[in-house]
């Protein structure tokens, strides 16, 4: 049997032979085979960020005859360094799945049959054209920058509607509203560049072990090289984080929020906050009154004085916050002393934990809060760092704005200004743009899944490169109720089948990562370019290509929102003679590069909040950069670390040390927030004893539907399975891996119990990863959601476990 | 030494098949036919095989160096550490031991490069227990536990998961289609016959070469000359695989070109 491929094989055989024949021994064949000389790597190497989270590693892509065969870390790379995870490493298997969808298919008589891609668009279009207003786009933070930025021109100044959203909705969304009500402007002033410089390190509830594992190495193998760093782990479960941290506090679900005043409280009452920073660049700031009823207050507050400040944290007392938390008064003690310290250097790290919360923006800002108030701040070592889960997260939901309130740049819809910016910007006539905030995600689903006549007004839902069917909250009122609907019609591009496409009306099968040019833009602000290196399968195309196919079709039908004010399309392009270039016919599309094309159009949105972006080929010479990439006078690109400090931010004046120049409140300086602990909307009851905690594993990134198709991951961690304590188990009478039923008020699914496994939930607490389309998780959570952020809680609710039989 | 008897039998017939642009392409079917009694279980034809000819001075007939070799291999070095310590069976023929072993070591990752993944349960929550046996490597009967290649990097399963998780039932596995690369075979380029062979891959993450080539290692890829320690001073890595080396350079693509060379579409 051959186990190589022909051509290396009969090579092989001829130099054995030639071998045998000039020595006329069989021994010399041995030694031929042994002495071969390698011509050289047949492997063409390019760079590329990784595909799966917002680390934002780069990897090298090794290609032979048009398939990717190998990856290394790449070394060149400032993030990771060469190294990478068992994800980054096995990327290119995601490519593979033998299941990939490479041909449109349509919904007839509620079969899926093979359509043409010409079908396909024409029925898009006429969908969105037969109702322009019940049509909703929902994106993702795995789009490439320029699919985001070609979606959110295509909605919202092509159709003029807000009816846009995406993903990162469901998980970075109360990130935003911290950066925002805290200074003003999205996104860390930090960089990863803290982590090597810090001497103490925070988790608020973050297994970055897991999660960020390339980050949490540049943590700990610091320790190998020598220098001492203090991890502090705290978390509601035993991760293979607490495995490598000095402190683990265990808090309950909630108790962040009582742990982050008790810091506050310990500093006013001793007295050892950073007087001099917090004089010179902070304001005190509470929420103001409910403006009705139904609403809550408004997110950006109103000023509040010391004093009060002080009154507020008062009563949160390490005995207090113990009681609250579960956190030892003691360890409270430990943690005001650590902030009170002017010679250490501290870093908190977050990411779902703090965000997925009904209290999300709350907690961001309160960690902000006790990091300006300390003094911990704009300092390399010295930072609040909120990590993202998705590739793009950052690069294009959040800073293309490709959400349903924000323009390009980070600018609002609802403002009158960034809208009439944003119509001269992209050449559309004034009035384009709608003032009214389209509906965020939960909403925009809810809406999709209630009969049209009772107020489900969005009839038609595009969902590009993401997994809703999955990931959503309360699953059976979110995403399934659809499928009894028969005037709602569902559009989902993606690349294999899901739990999305299985009630989709309409597949479209999409090229992914290295089959298409892209730009992603990861945690710390660094926008990084590749390019692309092989075929799509199939029929396979790119997301960007069926977005600009659709508005080329809409302009033809004639609906005159796809023409910018000179009666050209809004996705006009031409070559370097300035003829035009059809890139709505796809044997044209590569033709130019419309990925270039599109972020030089977004690039001039970018300055409008000192976010700038360099030209596309600084991106293509490097491993990323980061915000704001300032051009020097000798014509290069200098790229930001940390903002606001005038060491290092060109946008802060000479003699000010920190300036907040997006201030909220208008004086250059942060806020630091009062927020108080409350209690979870839904708590664990008689009937309803355990709360429940959703999360990630390893091995898979998000749904799975890429990770899940790889052996080396999928044979890891093949499915999903509810932790338990020990105590729990033994009180029910459940053993290891015994099948049971975790049942809410919304839903129930079957797992199997896992003791003293991954991780070890405290008595009372549950915990279930959300990789597997088999067992939905997401059929059980709750969908209450932060009333700024709209992002679901998918850390806490009340559950039950029922032994069968 | 058993090594100098005859254990494979050649037969070779030559065909011609064409001539290539840059150069010969030599293409030859090969029929092997095992040895009899004493006959490796594998034959030639299921090796992973080398991908490239050898340069053109290294076996041509008449070549002192290369007549040399044979006397070389039958004349062990004085400083020689007897591979048969580690597994006496991998001296009696050092060929098939390596083809196992490249073979073993395929099973346990996806391409060349790849981190292996862990072929037997681990602790789930104490990650630091992989020091125990793979920080210095040990043998325990006929198992091997290696020695990291790399320096010490504290989050294990960060890169190496287990090659089949405790939840791993019988369900079935969404298939894959990947062929991830292999190294052609079984040594580096020789700039002569005799001379030091440049390593067939990278450093990068193997800094350790006892890791794989120590006594803890691979059968069959065992130096005969363990106690020299400074591995570098003699062998390079070849720059096809290095990162550093000016190949990696990346393309300025101006619009309308593919810049993959992947046929765009």
């Amino acid at each position: 049997m051959l186990t190589v491929d022909r051509r290396t094989f009969v090579k092989a055989s001829a130099m054995a032979a030639a071998a045998a024949a000039a020595s006329g021994s069989n021994r010399a064949f041995a030694l031929t085979v042994l002495n071969n000389q390698p011509e050289g790597s047949p492997l063409k190497w390019q760079k590329a960020p990784c595909r799966f989270c917002g680390t934002g590693c780069h990897v090298m892509v090794g290609t032979e005859n048009g398939r990717v065969v190998a990856i290394q870390g790449d070394q060149k790379a400032e993030v990771n360094k060469g190294l990478l995870c068992v994800k980054g490493y096995h990327v290119g298997l995601a490519l593979y799945g033998k299941d990939r969808l490479t041909t449109p298919m349509l919904r007839k008589n509620g079969k899926m049959v093979p359509i043409s891609w010409e079908e396909a668009i024409e029925t898009i279009a006429s969908k969105i054209k037969a109702n322009p207003k019940g049509f909703a786009l929902y994106g993702s933070g795995q789009w490439t920058i320029g699919e985001g930025f070609a979606g959110n021109k295509f909605m919202k100044a092509g159709l003029g509607s807000n009816q846009i959203d995406g993903n990162p909705r469901l998980c970075m969304s109360s990130a935003v509203t911290g950066f925002l009500s805290t200074f003003g402007v999205d996104e860390p002033p930090g960089v990863y560049d803290d982590i090597e410089a810090c001497d103490v390190a925070i988790m608020w509830g973050n297994n970055m072990a897991e999660m960020h594992p390339v980050l949490f190495s540049r943590l700990v193998d610091r320790r190998t090289r020598g220098e001492k760093v203090t991890i502090i782990d705290m978390t509601t479960r035993r991760t293979r984080t607490s495995d490598l941290a000095d402190h683990v506090l265990y808090f309950k679900p909630h108790g962040d929020l009582a742990i982050a005043n008790g810091i506050a409280h310990l500093m006013v009452k001793s007295d050892k906050y950073d007087k001099d920073f917090v004089a010179k660049h902070c304001n005190f700031r509470k929420l103001g009154p409910k403006p009705d009823e139904k609403s809550p207050p408004d997110m950006l507050g109103v000023p509040m004085t010391f004093e009060e400040f002080a009154a507020a944290v008062e009563p949160y007392t390490p005995e207090k916050v113990e009681e609250l938390s579960g956190v030892p008064a003691d360890k409270i003690r430990m943690l005001g002393e650590l902030f009170m310290r002017r010679d250490i250097r501290i870093n908190s790290f977050w990411c779902m934990g703090m965000n997925q919360h009904t209290r999300g923006t709350a907690i961001n800002c309160i960690v902000h809060g006790i990091h300006l108030m300390s003094g911990h701040f704009g300092k390399p070592g010295d930072a609040a760092t909120s990590l993202t889960g998705q590739p793009s997260a950052c690069g294009t939901v959040r800073e293309v704005g490709t959400l349903c309130h924000l323009l390009p740049g980070g600018r609002l819809v609802a403002n009158a200004e960034h809208r009439k910016e944003a119509e001269e910007l992209w050449n559309v006539p004034e009035g384009r743009i709608g003032a009214k905030p389209g509906y965020h995600t939960v909403e925009m689903f809810k809406r999709f899944n209630t009969p049209t006549d009772q107020g489900g007004d969005i009839t038609t839902l595009w969902v590009q490169v993401t997994n809703p069917g999955q990931t959503l909250p309360n699953l059976n009122r979110n995403f399934r109720a659809k499928k009894d609907l028969a005037d709602k019609f569902m559009i989902v591009s993606d690349v294999y089948p899901t739990a999305t496409t299985e009630l989709a009306d309409l597949i479209l099968p999409s090229a992914m990562w290295v089959e298409k040019n892209g730009m992603y833009g990861n945690s710390e602000r660094r926008t990084q370019q590749w390019f692309k290196m092989v075929s799509p399968p199939g029929e396979a195309r790119d997301d960007c290509w069926q977005l600009i196919a659709v508005s080329r079709r809409l302009m033809d039908l004639g609906m005159e929102g796809m023409k910018g004010k000179d009666g050209k399309w809004i996705f006009h392009t031409t070559d370097k003679a300035g003829k035009e270039v059809p890139i709505w016919d796809w044997a044209h599309y590569y033709d130019v590069n419309v990925d270039e094309r599109l972020f030089e159009e977004y690039r001039p949105f970018s300055t409008k909040k000192h976010k700038n972006l360099a030209p596309y080929q600084e991106y293509v010479k490097s491993r990323g950069l980061r915000w704001p990439v300032v051009e020097q006078p000798d014509g290069s690109w200098r790229e930001t670390r940390w903002r606001f400090s005038e060491f290092d931010d060109p946008y802060v004046a000479k003699g000010k040390g920190f300036q907040f120049y997006h201030s909220v409140s208008k004086d250059d300086k942060a806020l630091i927030w009062f927020r108080p602990h409350e209690h979870p909307p839904e708590m664990p009851d008689n009937d309803y004893p355990f709360w429940l905690c959703t999360g990630r594993v390893l091995e898979h990134w998000h749904s799975g539907s890429m990770t899940r198709r790889i052996p080396q991951l999928h044979r890891a961690m093949p499915k999903a399975y509810v932790e338990m304590n020990k105590a729990d188990a033994t009180r029910l009478g459940i053993r290891n891996n015994e099948v049971v039923t975790v049942k809410s008020r919304r839903g129930e699914i079957e797992l199997p119990v896992w003791i003293g496994g991954r991780g070890d939930p405290k008595p009372g607490e549950v915990f279930v990863p959300f990789f597997d389309e088999g067992k939905l998780i997401n059929l059980v959570t709750l969908d209450e959601y932060d009333p700024y952020s709209k992002q679901p809680d998918y850390k806490k609710c009340a559950v039950t476990i029922v032994r069968k039989g | 030494m058993q090594t100098k008897t005859a254990r494979f039998r050649v037969k070779v017939e030559w065909i011609w098949l064409g001539v290539l642009a840059g150069g010969c392409a030599l293409v030859a079917a090969t029929s092997v036919v095992g040895g009899q009694s004493q006959a490796s279980p594998l034959t030639v034809a299921s090796m992973p095989v080398p991908a490239s000819p050898p340069a053109a001075s290294a076996m041509m007939p008449g070549d002192r160096a290369s007549q040399s070799l044979p006397w070389r291999l039958n004349n062990p070095a004085p400083n020689l550490v007897p591979e048969s310590r580690a597994n006496p069976a991998a001296v009696v023929d050092k060929l098939a031991a390596r083809v196992r072993s490249m073979e073993q070591r395929a099973t346990l990752r996806a391409y060349e490069g790849a981190p292996p993944v862990i072929p037997h349960a681990i602790a789930d929550l104490n990650i630091q227990s992989c020091r125990a046996c793979h920080a210095e490597g040990l043998r325990a009967g006929d198992k091997i536990a290696k020695m990291v290649s790399h320096t010490y990097l504290t989050n294990c399963t960060q890169c190496h998961v287990e090659a089949a998780g405790p939840l791993l039932g019988n369900d079935p596995l969404l298939p894959n289609s990947f062929h991830g690369f292999r190294s052609s075979g079984y040594g580096g380029t020789r700039a002569w016959a005799g001379a030091p062979p440049v390593m067939p891959h990278t450093t990068f993450m193997r800094t350790n070469c006892v890791s794989c080539h120590g006594e803890h290692g691979y059968d069959g890829w065992r130096p005969d000359h363990l106690s020299r320690t400074n591995c570098v001073q003699c062998h390079v890595p070849a720059a096809e695989f290095d990162q550093l080396a000016p190949t990696f350079g990346l393309p300025d693509v101006a619009d309308g070109q593919s810049p993959g060379g992947a046929a765009p579409r």
